[in-house]
């Protein structure tokens, strides 16, 4: 099957700015994938050369098998709400879904309606006056009116209350179960994550730190507990993300293959939040990056 | 209809928690032997939550014998878990009815309740060992 | 692309609509006055090849309104730039529209292609019909007055309105385009417009054919065809002709009254001459003939306009499609 976005050394500058950096990605197909990252990671950049927006500076994109942007087929394949859901202001919201319908050929005017409906939208409203949270939901009417089979969404609740939030991620799923639509979703609300990702892409400094299947990086991943010792006395096989230290006590996360086998320290399953944080912060030859402006619900 | 509700702060995985919600309702008799469990869209519609994620938890109580899924009809409940013990204690639940009345009428509040039961179910269970 | 096309410009289509029924009514109703005014003033002239008396005030009288429906005409481009090329790309760029619109199944090109052709084709549709128009009304005083070199009057009737319209939507739009923001844009617009039109009006147009350059002497027979012949307030200045040249043609610059041997002379050197008030201009030609006078002067003969008309038009499409190419060139290698 073709992997959705299959990316190799993909790389954007804007002048001297780097946005991403040697990037290389094979997101298979029908996960919902979850893109997080602190602000100015390249999460953007990267939704944007996903859907053709933008053009790499080095190395190479594919989604679906094509060229992002590359010709009406190619874009009718790919849907996009960009961030604060952008919309026509002056159009009303029949307008939007005539402007769907004229534009795309794979347009499912039966569909488009009945999401407006069910959302309790008034279709002769204007579009400028909308709130937040119906923005959202007329932006994401819009990009799955003609059945994309992937959908990229930039921080679509990133500043929705929380009901509109929930909601809109309840239309979201829908669309996945209805028409088994790839999603990919970026986002620094890791909560909203766990709920509906089963794909992790961690950036950080416009690198890629982490990428892969939530359930085989939560099985592969333990932090290790013990008395206060170095990296190297743990068993092989072993892989250390991170490693912090008092007098007494070492706090290990590790990686590895197999399970960790038992010894004189306390192992225990790592949550996704502490995965993403410090897959986050690690150090890199490009220098240590903390994480600003991630949102957690503990 | 059984409802689904998700704690992200629970420390389980979100397919778990459907699996042991699932198991809790069996338990409780909510769901009884022949029911259909709510479809994927119908939990999506619940909680926001990846279809993959109910299909998981759905394929975990199949392979538990708990319920089978029939292709084009849905997922339906095979095996009964309610313990015929508790539908059966109908003397007793109706004393502890008239005792819980007394003791909110003697101005105790619903986490006293819930403290005092629970240390004299301990206490009890203790004795008797 | 055709619907949505025109939803979003539906605005400035009614405003231009508009303004154009007004001005249409307005021309016609006066127009038609004033050309029934004219033929008859005209039947009661005895001699109109010569002259008729009726048509300075004729003229003036209707001069303020010619002035302002040249403006209308001459401003009509510049606002279809303004308003219709800058916000066409910068309005969606500014409001980040953009970003939803080029994710429906419709190429950045398409989307260009259709708004642009649309566009372009009712800004000519316009302005034609504003030039027509207006050439129409001001058949009698063009008749008349002959100035269709001047610069109010080049740049208001015949075609070269077309060409600065198709210009300034072209520029409107790829200033939209580079600079993202609307009102930047249309200032802009504005400014790199008018500079142009001065450009060509003081410099570029003179050139664009070469021009031709001619000696008159001054005598009788060819002092009978010019305008006029003086010193202005000075006497003793320099001697200045008025209006030299075959009948239509565009005087770009003309010397003052020379001798044989190349220096200006002054009015006091042929004071008998100018201060005999009884001679017309032929005999004040007969009366200078002896000095051996002259005037070197250069200009385009009359058989020049339309060349000049096409030409200008001509260059004006062609920048208005490079720049149409250049928001394609533009849209394609960067789109966000």
């Amino acid at each position: 099957m073709t992997a959705i976005v299959e990316a190799h050394a993909l790389g954007k500058r804007y002048g001297a700015r780097p946005a991403l950096t040697d990037c290389t990605l094979h997101i298979p197909p029908g996960h919902v994938v979850g893109l997080v990252g602190p602000n100015g990671a390249g999460k953007s950049t990267l939704l944007k050369l996903a859907c053709g927006l933008l053009t790499p500076t080095t190395g190479s994109i594919n989604v679906l098998g094509g060229r992002p942007g590359a010709g009406p087929v190619q874009i009718a394949k790919v849907g996009y709400l960009a961030q604060d859901a952008p919309i026509e202001p002056a159009l009303s919201i029949a307008d939007h879904l005539k402007l769907g319908a004229h534009l795309n050929p794979r347009w499912d005017k039966a569909f488009a309606a009945a999401r407006i409906e069910g959302l309790g939208l008034d279709p002769k409203q204007k579009a400028g006056k909308l709130s937040g949270g119906q923005r959202a939901q007329l932006a994401l009417t819009i990009a799955t009116g003609k059945h994309p089979d992937l959908l990229l969404l930039d921080e679509p609740v990133a500043s929705l209350d929380p009901i509109a939030r929930r909601d809109f991620l309840k239309l979201l799923m829908d669309t996945v179960a209805e028409h088994g639509t790839s999603v990919i979703l970026s986002s620094h609300l890791i909560s909203d994550l766990e709920r509906v990702c089963d794909y992790l892409v961690v950036l950080a400094s416009a690198q890629v730190r982490l990428a892969g299947e939530v359930e085989e990086l939560t099985a592969a991943h333990r932090w290790i507990t013990c008395t206060r010792r170095d990296a190297d006395t743990l068993p092989a096989g072993v892989e250390v993300v991170s490693a912090k230290h008092t007098d007494r006590q070492s706090t290990f996360m590790v990686r590895s293959a197999t399970p960790v086998p038992s010894g004189d320290w306390v192992s225990e399953p790592v949550g996704l939040e502490d995965l993403v944080l410090t897959y986050m912060e690690r150090d890199t030859p490009a220098g240590r990056v903390a994480p600003q402006n991630l949102e957690s619900t503990r | 209809m059984i409802e689904f509700r998700l704690d992200p702060n629970a420390g389980v995985a979100s397919y778990l928690q459907i699996v042991q919600q699932v198991r809790q309702a069996l338990l409780l008799g909510m769901l009884a032997e022949g029911d259909r469990l709510p479809t994927v869209k119908q939990v999506v519609g619940m909680v926001a939550i990846n279809p993959n994620t109910v299909l998981k938890a759905y394929r975990e109580l199949e392979l538990e014998g708990l319920v089978v899924a029939k292709p084009g009809a849905g997922t339906f409940v095979t095996k009964s878990l309610a313990q015929p013990s508790i539908t059966e204690h109908e003397p007793l639940r109706r004393e502890l009815e008239a005792w819980l009345a007394k003791a909110r009428a003697a101005g105790l509040t619903e986490a006293e309740l819930d403290a005092l039961m629970r240390t004299t179910v301990r206490d009890t269970a203790d004795e008797e060992k | 692309m055709i619907w949505l096309t025109w939803r979003q410009f539906r605005f400035q289509a009614t405003v231009t609509l508009t303004v154009l029924a007004a001005a249409t009514i307005y021309i016609m109703t006066t127009g038609l006055k004033m050309h029934h005014a004219y033929a008859v003033d005209i039947a009661a002239c005895p001699h109109p090849q010569i002259g008729c008396r009726f048509f300075l005030s004729f003229q003036n009288g209707y001069d303020a309104e010619q002035r302002l429906l040249e403006m209308l005409v001459l401003a009509a481009p510049a606002l279809i730039g303004i308003f219709w090329g800058a916000p066409l790309i910068a309005a969606e760029l500014e409001r980040g529209s953009h970003r939803m619109l080029w994710n429906q199944s419709v190429t950045p090109n398409r989307w260009l292609a259709v708004k642009l052709a649309i566009l372009a084709l009712a800004a000519l549709l316009t302005v034609g019909v504003l030039s027509l128009l207006l050439t129409w009304w001001s058949s009698p005083l063009d008749q008349r007055t002959d100035d269709r070199f001047g610069a109010m009057t080049f740049a208001t009737r015949g075609i070269t309105p077309l060409g600065y319209a198709a210009f300034a939507f072209a520029l409107g739009t790829i200033l939209g385009l580079l600079i993202r923001r609307t009102l930047p844009a249309m200032a802009v617009t504005l400014a790199v417009f008018i500079a142009l039109q001065i450009l060509f009006a003081a410099v570029l147009r003179p050139n664009l054919l070469p021009s031709t350059t001619a000696t008159m002497p001054i005598n009788a027979t060819t002092l009978s065809q010019v305008q006029g012949i003086g010193t202005g307030s000075d006497p003793s200045g320099p001697v200045e002709i008025f209006g030299p040249g075959p009948a239509g043609a565009w005087i770009l610059s003309a010397t003052n009254v020379e001798n044989s041997s190349g220096h200006e002379i002054s009015g006091t050197q042929v004071g008998t001459c100018f201060n005999n008030q009884s001679l017309d201009l032929t005999g004040l030609g007969d009366c200078l003939a002896p000095y051996n006078l002259h005037i070197d002067y250069t200009y385009q003969p009359a058989g020049n306009y339309w060349p000049l008309q096409w030409l200008e038009t001509g260059l004006y499409l062609a920048f208005a499609a490079l720049l149409g190419g250049a928001c394609f060139w533009r849209i394609r290698r960067h789109r966000d």
